[in-house]
């Protein structure tokens, strides 16, 4: 009994820091920039699709894949900053969220047409092997998967901490104006900022790729988990992302322990209204972004 | 991105109103001759489809193109809406046509249940929420006993010729269509369409000014989804049978998004045009292309739009209106002062 639940719990944390990374790019675009980025699930299969290539076509480890995906998607997300979010950020935020909607069906579409509606799985060489400690199963991708997010979770935390770079970033969640006035380039570090958060979406991609079976139109699913992590954790807080993602993880381990899968996702939607119902003031914390 | 319409546009003459009037008018009376004379299945049958989306369009608009909250998941009540009548039927025997009303009824429920945490807060909550809300209910469709998961529910055929049954819901989808631009229309010269425009340009001052802001938003979603429900519920009769992949099709949703998109979110006559002009495209499209690479197409449509014509046709048609008054002197040869 004692070894089930430690089994649960396990997993639940080392699936809620994969949920971290993947709400960690929504919450910073949006704490930071006030976008909501609608289309990040739909980076979040990229991401999940470029393991899936690499590692069929070249047989590269979704490990290495993780490490990939940063920089190939910052270049992506700089790309969709400077030809689409600069031409709408000082319209409507609707202008900007049709823009983003459309983009999130494109890319979904694009990825049916090259990769069908498939699901599909990344088998590495350890993916059915397991490290079992004291009767608890660990299998070892979770363990790999989870020990990744944390890292780039710390790495995240680190640089917006301690460089200047991620000073500047937090000055400008707090009051853009005031650092513009103080020099800091906004236009240059909303590029940067967009291009970190979806360097963070692609990388979940892998990170869920190693643990789930994946394909284009289930995506938006990841897009109901990564919000759910942003309401819980409120914005642009990285820590606070890292705990809210365990806690999510969590709460689907438990949930997946007493009811059919399929079920889990009900959960999720009702905890996503009872949490806004509760939380408004949390949530609209765009006034109050902590970062 | 639709306040463009904000600046008054009855700068032309009275007589050019009138005309303007008289055109959509000649167009009514045009649409309903064609559906009492025509004899083109074919052509009935799409036009049918292009006023059933005119309606969902118009739902949307209300709340989405006047309010600035946008609904990316318009099928989930399109869907509820397809479900009670299915159900109703199948339990009950009773006729679509009469259970309708409680098609709309429950997808305003629905419409108010998600409305109630999401829209107390700014608009893109509410878009984030119905975007992964379409998940969950077709997830619910698929494992409900009552309906029948993915097996669907057959609905009774009407005892009538093709062609009776597609000019008889030629009828029902203009008439809805009719009744609900006049909804629209009313809204948008009454209050609430103010307070909807107020909320859409800028929240805080419209709720400092004494708007209910919050009220008008849950008030308006409501209606919106019972619009949307009834026509969900019309929907199931029609194509008499449903199941959960094809009535809680995303197409659904992204064909609202774009009618309204193209034609000029918040004008009641963006609807209209937007309309039968993404369906003339998609029909087009679909003897060529797979659905894949039809919405690859949509989507680009719509960030473009997004992009560079914010307001859709309706957008331009104000703008040049707005251009040729600021010059008095213009290719159409009013006398200058």
């Amino acid at each position: 009994m004692i070894t089930h639940v430690l089994s649960i719990v396990a997993d639940g944390v080392l699936l809620g820091l994969i949920y971290a990374i993947t709400g960690l790019g929504l919450s910073l675009v949006l704490g930071v920039m006030g976008i909501v980025n609608v289309a990040h699930s739909a980076f979040v299969m990229l991401g999940s699709f470029l393991a899936f290539e690499l590692f069929r076509r070249f047989g590269v480890d979704p490990v290495l894949a993780f490490v990939l995906a940063l920089p190939v998607f910052f270049v992506l997300g700089t790309v969709v900053y400077r030809v689409v979010i600069t031409r709408v950020q000082s319209a409507a935020q609707t202008q900007g969220l049709v823009a983003m909607f459309g983009l999130m069906v494109l890319i979904e579409n694009l990825g049916t047409i090259v990769w069908t509606t498939d699901t599909r799985v990344v088998t590495a060489a350890y993916t059915n092997t397991s490290l079992e400690v004291g009767g608890v199963v660990l299998p070892y991708v979770r363990l790999i998967a989870g020990g990744l997010a944390l890292l780039l979770i710390g790495a995240f935390w680190a640089f917006l901490r301690f460089t200047l770079t991620g000073r500047a970033i937090r000055a400008m969640a707090q009051n853009p104006e005031a650092a513009r006035i103080v020099g800091v380039d906004i236009q240059r570090l909303s590029a940067v900022m967009f291009g970190l958060g979806i360097a963070c979406a692609g990388a979940a991609g892998v990170a869920l790729a190693m643990v789930f079976p994946f394909s284009p139109n289930t995506q938006v699913v990841w897009l109901a988990w990564a919000f759910l992590v942003v309401i819980l954790g409120g914005l642009g807080n990285v820590a606070n992302t890292l705990f809210a993602g365990v806690a999510v993880g969590l709460i689907q381990a438990v949930c997946t322990a007493v009811m059919p899968f399929d079920y889990v996702y009900l959960v999720l939607y009702v905890l996503l209204a009872v949490i806004l119902t509760v939380r408004r003031e949390g949530l609209s914390s765009a006034v109050r972004r902590t970062i | 991105m639709f306040s463009v319409f904000l600046i008054p546009t009855s700068t032309g003459s009275r007589a050019a109103a009138a005309a303007v009037w008289a055109a959509w008018v000649a167009v009514l009376i045009g649409l309903a001759a064609y559906g009492l004379f025509g004899t083109r299945l074919f052509l009935l049958s799409t036009l049918a489809t292009v006023f059933m989306y005119a309606v969902l369009t118009q739902a949307w608009n209300l709340l989405g193109g006047y309010g600035g909250y946008l609904n990316f998941g318009l099928v989930t009540f399109f869907g509820i809406g397809a479900y009670t009548t299915g159900i109703l039927f199948q339990y009950y025997e009773l006729s679509p046509f009469l259970t309708a009303p409680v098609a709309g009824l429950v997808a305003a429920i629905a419409g108010l249940l998600i409305g109630f945490p999401t829209l107390r807060l700014r608009g893109a909550y509410f878009a984030l929420v119905t975007m992964i809300i379409t998940f969950a209910v077709q997830i619910l469709a698929l494992n409900l006993t009552i309906t029948q998961g993915a097996l669907g529910i057959y609905l009774p055929r009407l005892p009538l010729s093709p062609l009776a049954v597609e000019r008889l819901f030629y009828f029902v989808f203009l008439g809805l269509l009719v009744l609900v631009t006049a909804v629209v229309w009313a809204v948008q010269h009454s209050n609430i369409g103010g307070a909807l425009v107020a909320i859409r340009e800028d929240e805080d001052a419209a709720e400092i000014v004494g708007v209910r802001t919050v009220e008008v938003k849950w008030a308006v979603n409501a209606v919106s989804c019972f619009i949307v429900g009834v026509t969900g519920g019309l929907y199931a009769q029609r194509i008499a049978y449903i199941e959960p992949t094809g009535t809680f099709s995303f197409d659904i949703s992204l064909n609202v998004v774009l009618m309204a998109v193209i034609g000029g979110a918040g004008t009641w006559q963006g609807p209209l045009i937007g309309a039968p002009v993404v369906l003339l495209v998609a029909d087009l499209l679909r003897v060529t292309v797979t659905s894949e690479v039809n919405r690859v197409i949509f989507s680009l449509i719509v960030i473009l739009i997004a992009l560079f014509v914010p307001g859709g046709v309706m957008g331009a048609v104000s703008r040049w209106r707005r251009a040729r008054a600021a010059k008095p002197d213009d290719v159409s040869g009013s006398p200058a002062p």
